[in-house]
């Protein structure tokens, strides 16, 4: 049987620091993530060597409230399926966002563990540019970076 | 590029505008004065011998045979753009691309899509997509006193202050998706010059009949909207997420959809001023 990896955070990825939160951004598949603090601060912590427990024992002394592991099991959930951790061979358990608030109670100390990411759009779709059906003499100007010359529309 | 070159060329202009040296030339004389408004604001003339883009704009001369349809054709250098029998059509698509690859390739600024004023000695910023309101809500500011900086991008230095863009505000006017170009003081307002600091970024859209009722959104959260406007992220994600960092230091950020543009630019510039007052306590 195959060993349980620890969780370890990617160093392949850019990151910047906003207040207690850590924007991430993904070159090999140009996406970026929002990390809230409570993520943050167990990605941080995930240099391979620490088991999840051991991370809600550091992350309880960090944030000055008890961290237990179920919620170190949901923020890694969360970070595995942003894939922002080393793919491990064994999966990342499964911790429903219920089975968590029940565990740090209504009004827990800390966030609940969570990463919001977005696509870096091409500059074709960042800048202005035409939707569907609109009069068009130029791939450049449609959204869709497609313009069928012969109807003169933005496919 | 070579068979382009040969062919005979009657005038052409270098242009420089935010570190981007870009050429553009054309086969009938008499063009150039048609698209020199439509360059990137505050463009100055370049004497570079090399340029990063070549455009290339072939106009059919009045002379050409009759019973043949007078194309005019616009190349990227060596690639074929757009091509249209009506000229001003071309030089929209010449317009569009040109404002784009300056905005990519800017080596030291980051530009978001979004329009930009001026209120109390702070930008505002307004990102969304295309087609989202962004020109409108910012024509209804300008008349509530906000200064001009751009309907199209925020300028982004490497201290994190805005810079103008201060194109001609294009106006959809009816149902059709052609834009009417509008100066800043045609509504009443100045066109700022000076680089801003960042008070306020508002992400909304407009829907019919709704109420504008914003959520805040947490600095990270912000950032990361912020980063979807970006035009360059893809190819400089590192100096993009740096600029933004600096940008967004003490911002108000609120998102939301809106109706009416002239009741949501008024609480949107009222919210402003109450974040902006904070900051500077």
């Amino acid at each position: 049987m195959k060993e349980r990896q620890n969780p370890k955070a990617r160093v392949d990825c850019l990151s910047r620091e906003f207040g207690d939160e850590i924007l991430v951004y993904d070159r090999q598949r140009n996406v970026g993530h929002c990390l809230n603090s409570t993520a943050a601060a167990a990605w941080k912590l995930c240099d391979g060597k620490r088991s999840a427990l051991e991370l809600a024992n550091i992350l309880t002394q960090q944030l000055s409230a008890p961290v237990d592991e179920s919620v170190v099991q949901m923020a890694l959930e969360e970070l595995a399926k942003a894939r922002l951790l080393v793919e491990s061979e064994a999966p990342v358990r499964r911790t429903s966002r219920r089975e968590a608030i029940r565990t740090l109670g209504i009004a827990g100390a800390i966030a609940l563990p969570l990463v919001t990411s977005l696509v870096a759009p091409t500059p074709a779709r960042a800048a202005s540019c035409l939707p569907k059906m609109s009069p068009c003499v130029s791939n450049t100007q449609c959204c869709s970076g497609n313009c069928n010359t012969n109807a003169g529309k933005c496919k | 590029m070579q068979k382009l070159d040969r062919l005979g060329w009657a005038e052409g202009i270098g242009v420089s505008a935010f570190g981007v040296h870009t050429g553009i030339r054309v086969s009938t004389a008499g063009v150039l004065p048609r698209f020199l408004p439509l360059l990137p604001p505050g463009w100055k003339k370049s004497r570079r011998l090399t340029v990063q883009r070549l455009y290339s704009l072939v106009v059919p001369e009045n002379g050409q045979r009759a019973g043949l349809r007078r194309m005019n054709i616009l190349y990227a250098d060596s690639e074929r753009i757009a091509r249209d029998t009506d000229l001003d059509q071309v030089l929209a698509a010449l317009e569009t691309d040109l404002h784009r690859y300056t905005a990519e390739a800017a080596p030291s600024m980051t530009f978001l899509h979004a329009g930009v004023v001026g209120w109390q000695g702070r930008a505002i910023l307004l990102p969304g997509r295309s087609l989202s309101g962004k020109t409108t809500l910012v024509r209804e500011m300008l008349r509530l006193g906000a200064t001009y900086y751009s309907d199209e991008f925020a300028v982004v230095d490497n201290f994190g202050k805005v810079h103008p863009f201060s194109r001609p505000l294009g106006i959809r006017e009816d149902s059709t998706f052609a834009q009417t170009k509008y100066s800043a003081e045609t509504f009443g307002a100045a066109s700022g010059v000076k680089p801003l600091p960042l008070g306020a970024v508002v992400f909304c859209k407009y829907k019919s009949g709704a109420r504008w009722r914003p959520a805040s959104l947490s600095l990270g959260q912000g950032a990361l909207e912020l980063m979807g406007s970006s035009i360059a992220v893809r190819t400089e994600p590192q100096h993009t997420l740096r600029r933004i960092q600096k940008l967004v230091k003490g911002a108000v950020f609120l998102k939301g959809a809106r109706g009416e543009a002239r009741e949501s630019a008024a609480s949107i510039l009222d919210i402003s001023s109450t974040g902006i007052r904070r900051e500077m306590e």
